[in-house]
């Protein structure tokens, strides 16, 4: 009954605090009841498959706990943006966010001995909320505009449910667009500068973490290719997510010490203009993206390494299923 | 196509309406005699009552906020459930709206009965 476990968990996730433990308890005595009666039924005990069709049957977590809240708290303004069912694990992703953005800045803060003020908070503060918030108002649009059961299952049953053909398409398709302008940059300028392409370039810098996060990308859609092709391939999204995570974030500190990214090309040297221009640029990458894009990657990495520990477990006991067959 | 799946929807919506209020009055009916929240959910249905347990479980809990039921943890078949019945609260509420039902559906009655007039001109 491990998955019925994990099932009743991710309920608890969504659900109203103060009643979230009988609630569950309640949740998980009934569940329990009717799977046993199954049992009898067949007279023999549920498969995993059988286990999981029936907690499939009973609903997405996300919209059982929605049943048990009568606040339905969500984000609307005239129109929704964020949906009731969303809106708990969206307050929880921000919080997380937040928080990590805003000890992680005070200790730098700390570590160089900048002045304390407010000043060095308010924009990953700012970000945090911009980004979250856009990411979840995304989300529930796809939710309203293609309803279908269990777009969040939790990690222990993710094994059970095949990855979405749209989900996978929709990545490929963003990413490859996103690939191929990476991939074109070097060689047309003009993709990143426009029209001041003919006074600026990338720095030395660039070319050294350029083609990894090229490999990182065509990694990203090879992974989505492949999952379009072969959805019950469930283990090959979090295992490919948390290396590219993983290595993205490494790559991190690197990037950031490659300042600055961009420099004024020897036709326009000395100009006053390019000179800005280059300065402004690597401000923007330096502090519009590098500075806070590694919490995503730090996230992102926690989370599917959480996703791969049933997957890593399925594995180990099937080895040792294995060695006691043979045995 | 359209107009077909947006009359079935609206009927679909009219439906879940109509039944909102029906299902209240089953279930504080059924809850006479204490259950937990499968076997209440189950002898619904054996009486031609089919209620979502994404409905019934939390619809029970209200039920329970608004003091018309009452529930305690009891062990049965070696498990923990939680039992649940009319509370005496439930019961007078139970009557008022059971002499309401029997009166909309006298009214009912009659307005059916009544012979269709033509509405043209």
């Amino acid at each position: 009954m491990q998955l019925l476990d994990s099932y009743v968990k991710a309920v608890k996730l969504y659900l109203p605090r103060k009643q979230r433990e009988d609630i569950a308890r309640e949740l998980s005595a009934n569940l329990l009841s009717q799977m046993e009666e199954r049992q009898e039924e067949l007279g023999r005990a549920l498969t995993e498959e059988e286990e999981m069709e029936f907690l499939r049957q009973h609903g997405d977590p996300m919209l059982v706990a929605r049943g048990y809240r009568q606040d339905r708290p969500s984000l609307n303004i005239g129109i929704e943006l964020i949906g009731p069912e969303l809106f708990p694990m969206y307050l929880m992703i921000l919080g997380m966010n937040l928080t990590i953005a805003l000890g992680l800045t005070a200790v730098f803060v700390y570590l160089f001995k900048a002045p304390v003020s407010l000043q060095p908070f308010i924009l990953p503060f700012l970000i945090q909320i911009f980004c979250v918030t856009l990411t979840f108002v995304i989300l529930n649009w796809i939710r309203r505009k293609y309803p279908q059961p269990w777009y969040y299952p939790p990690a222990a049953l993710s094994p059970h449910l095949p990855i979405a053909r749209w989900h996978s398409l929709s990545g490929l398709v963003v990413w490859s667009i996103f690939t191929l302008w990476w991939a074109a940059v070097p060689y047309f300028p003009g993709l990143l500068f426009g029209t001041w392409a003919q006074g600026l370039e990338l720095a030395a810098s660039w070319h050294h973490f350029y083609l990894p996060v090229l490999l990182l990308l065509l990694a990203g859609i090879a992974q989505r290719a492949a999952n379009l092709a072969r959805p019950e391939w469930t283990w090959l999204l979090p295992g490919v997510r948390v290396i590219i995570n993983g290595i993205a974030l490494a790559m991190q500190v690197p990037m950031i010490h490659g300042f600055p990214f961009v420099v004024v090309n020897p036709a326009a040297a000395g100009h006053p203009l390019f000179e800005q221009l280059a300065e402004a640029y690597s401000n923007i990458i330096l502090w519009g993206f590098l500075s806070w894009l590694w919490i995503y990657f730090l996230i992102g990495a926690l989370i599917y390494a959480r996703f791969c520990v049933p997957h890593v477990r399925r594995w180990l006991a099937l080895r040792q299923h294995g060695t006691a067959m043979a045995l | 196509m359209q107009p077909s799946s947006s009359a079935n929807e609206l009927f679909e919506n009219l439906r879940l309406e109509l039944r909102r209020g029906s299902l209240i009055l089953a279930v504080l009916a059924a809850l006479r005699s204490e259950q937990y929240g499968y076997t209440l959910r189950k002898s619904l249905a054996d009486q031609g009552m089919e209620i979502d347990e994404g409905t019934l479980y939390p619809l029970l809990r209200r039920l329970e906020s608004q003091g018309l039921l009452t529930s305690e943890w009891r062990e049965e078949e070696k498990r923990n459930k939680r039992f649940y019945r009319l509370a005496p609260r439930g019961e007078e509420i139970l009557k008022q709206l059971l002499a309401e039902w029997e009166a909309i559906g006298a009214s009912l009655e009659e307005i059916l009965k009544e012979p269709r007039h033509a509405t043209a001109g």
